[in-house]
């Protein structure tokens, strides 16, 4: 078999689910956090903590949490404490917080009944669970945003109030909330407000240097040595402190980056591949955000890039999208979803800065919304979202087998 | 409960040989696997929990059924079953 030469040593260390053993310009904040939650690997059990960490998209927020979880849970189990931590993201739990407390309750038991009780009754569960289990839990609520949008003050609130009701008993679960702007944190009352801005670690941006640091690291683990020169690090370290000092961009940037070098069998990254991976990139539409998508919002955002890709206009009224969806499900052998539903997905995609959408003007017979891609090429969306959508096939193939 | 009366029951071994394979389960999910209604996936799961063979643990308004590993009767038709399972 034909083999070429790669760049890469371990690509892995460049995926975004990957937590790094160091986190560079990072050190004062996971002291920080090490000594709120000082008491768990102390004193378990005689007091609860609620932190919130908040910073811009690619600040090392979700990267600070799960790096201090994992290291708490190896100090706690050499210390015999049966502590755990575990990260939920609301977004991908569409900020309900019966699926938040259902995925922390899976983790105690993977098969535990996934309908017919209500989200305080999961709440109850879980602490009877810790309770039995004489374990202590550390739940990491990354994009809060989603579950102060959805469920408003009531929700967190159950969340941060729950070990008042149990004065004398052990007190078992602790929040990490994670968002990125504290502007969302006025959508609550004063009580709840109160009691989670306590202890707030705010994350800045990173500056061009420290974006290299970090690239720098990254380099060292996931490319062989001298594929990536200094100047084309910095290079995609200013790229990434152009895009807000977004770290995670500039880790997609290298990526790909090498994956242009390795496809042009190239011996080493050149500054041409970035320049072929900025294209490839949206800033503002990252890979993550499409991945998390439910996958009829995917197969909604995939039947809009397809009209794009062939139409010269620059919007769509609703009825002409609800047609190139219908034509995407029979495709793709999926009962297609209702108007009203369609509706909640363009509202969710628009809030997420994937599309746009503008109001039908006066003087018009009857009222539509108009929907515009503005910032992704349609080609690339619709190249992305078949990859994403066939990989997701292909697995629930594979289970169903 | 007698063996007789264990084995000799196509609905308790099914049940015998889920909890086996999955360690715990909700009465819904055993009757469904099961190929069971609720009510008679729930005698059968009283009768074995009254034999010692499994345990059951109550959170709010859900039961949750468990292999009762702490059993040595337990232990013994767990083996069994995969015994009877890789053999065949």
């Amino acid at each position: 078999m034909y083999h070429h030469f790669s760049v890469f040593k371990n690509e892995s260390k460049l995926d975004l689910n990957y937590i790094p053993t160091r986190l560079p310009h990072r050190k004062f904040q996971r002291t920080l956090l090490n000594q709120f939650f000082r008491f768990t690997v102390e004193n378990p059990g005689e007091m609860t903590q609620r932190v919130l960490i908040t910073g811009n998209v690619g600040t090392g927020k979700t990267v600070l949490s799960q790096h201090f979880g994992l290291d708490i849970t190896k100090e706690a189990e050499k210390k015999e404490i049966n502590l755990n931590y575990i990260h939920v993201n609301c977004r991908e739990c569409r900020g309900s917080l019966f699926m938040i407390l259902q995925r922390a309750l899976l983790n105690f038991h993977p098969h535990f009944p996934k309908r017919g009780y209500s989200a305080e009754e999961i709440l109850q569960i879980l602490i009877q669970i810790l309770d039995e289990q004489n374990a202590y839990l550390i739940l990491a609520i990354d994009e809060l945003e989603t579950l102060i949008q959805i469920g408003g003050s009531d929700t967190l609130y159950k969340l941060t109030r729950v070990q008042e009701a149990r004065l004398k008993a052990p007190q078992r679960l602790s929040l990490i909330c994670i968002l990125r702007e504290p502007r969302y944190l006025n959508k609550l009352d004063s009580s709840t407000r109160s009691t989670l801005q306590r202890n707030i670690i705010r994350l800045d941006e990173y500056s061009t240097s420290q974006l290299q640091d970090i690239l720098k690291d990254r380099v060292d683990l996931a490319f062989k040595h001298e594929t990536v020169s200094t100047s084309t690090l910095h290079f995609i370290a200013e790229l990434a402190s152009s895009e807000n000092g977004d770290a995670r961009y500039g880790i997609e940037l290298l990526w790909r980056a090498g994956k242009y070098a390795d496809a042009s069998e190239l011996s080493e990254v050149s500054p041409e591949c970035v320049r072929k991976a900025v294209a490839s990139v949206y800033p503002l539409v990252q890979k993550d955000v499409v991945f998390s998508l439910s996958s009829h919002e995917k197969l909604f955002l995939l039947s809009l890039a397809r009209c794009f890709k062939h139409s010269k206009a620059a919007y769509l009224s609703m009825g002409e999208a609800e047609q190139a969806y219908a034509v995407v499900c029979e495709e793709y052998n999926e009962k297609k979803r209702g108007h009203t539903q369609l509706w909640k997905y363009i509202k969710e995609l628009s809030a997420l800065g994937i599309i746009k959408t503008e109001l039908s003007s006066f003087g018009q017979r009857g009222k539509t919304t108009y929907i515009s891609l503005p910032r992704v090429p349609a080609l690339d969306l619709e190249q992305e979202l078949a990859k994403i959508l066939s990989t997701e096939n292909r697995r629930s193939n594979t289970h169903a087998d | 409960m007698p063996i007789e009366d264990v084995i000799s029951s196509k609905g308790r071994v099914r049940i015998l040989r889920i909890l086996t394979e999955i360690e715990e389960l909700n009465i819904s999910e055993i009757a469904r696997r099961a190929g069971l209604n609720y009510a008679t996936a729930n005698q059968h799961l009283e009768a074995l929990e009254n034999a010692g063979l499994v345990r059951c643990k109550r959170f709010g308004r859900i039961r949750i059924f468990r292999f009762n590993r702490e059993n040595s009767r337990a232990r013994i038709i767990k083996k069994f079953i995969e015994e009877w399972e890789t053999n065949k």
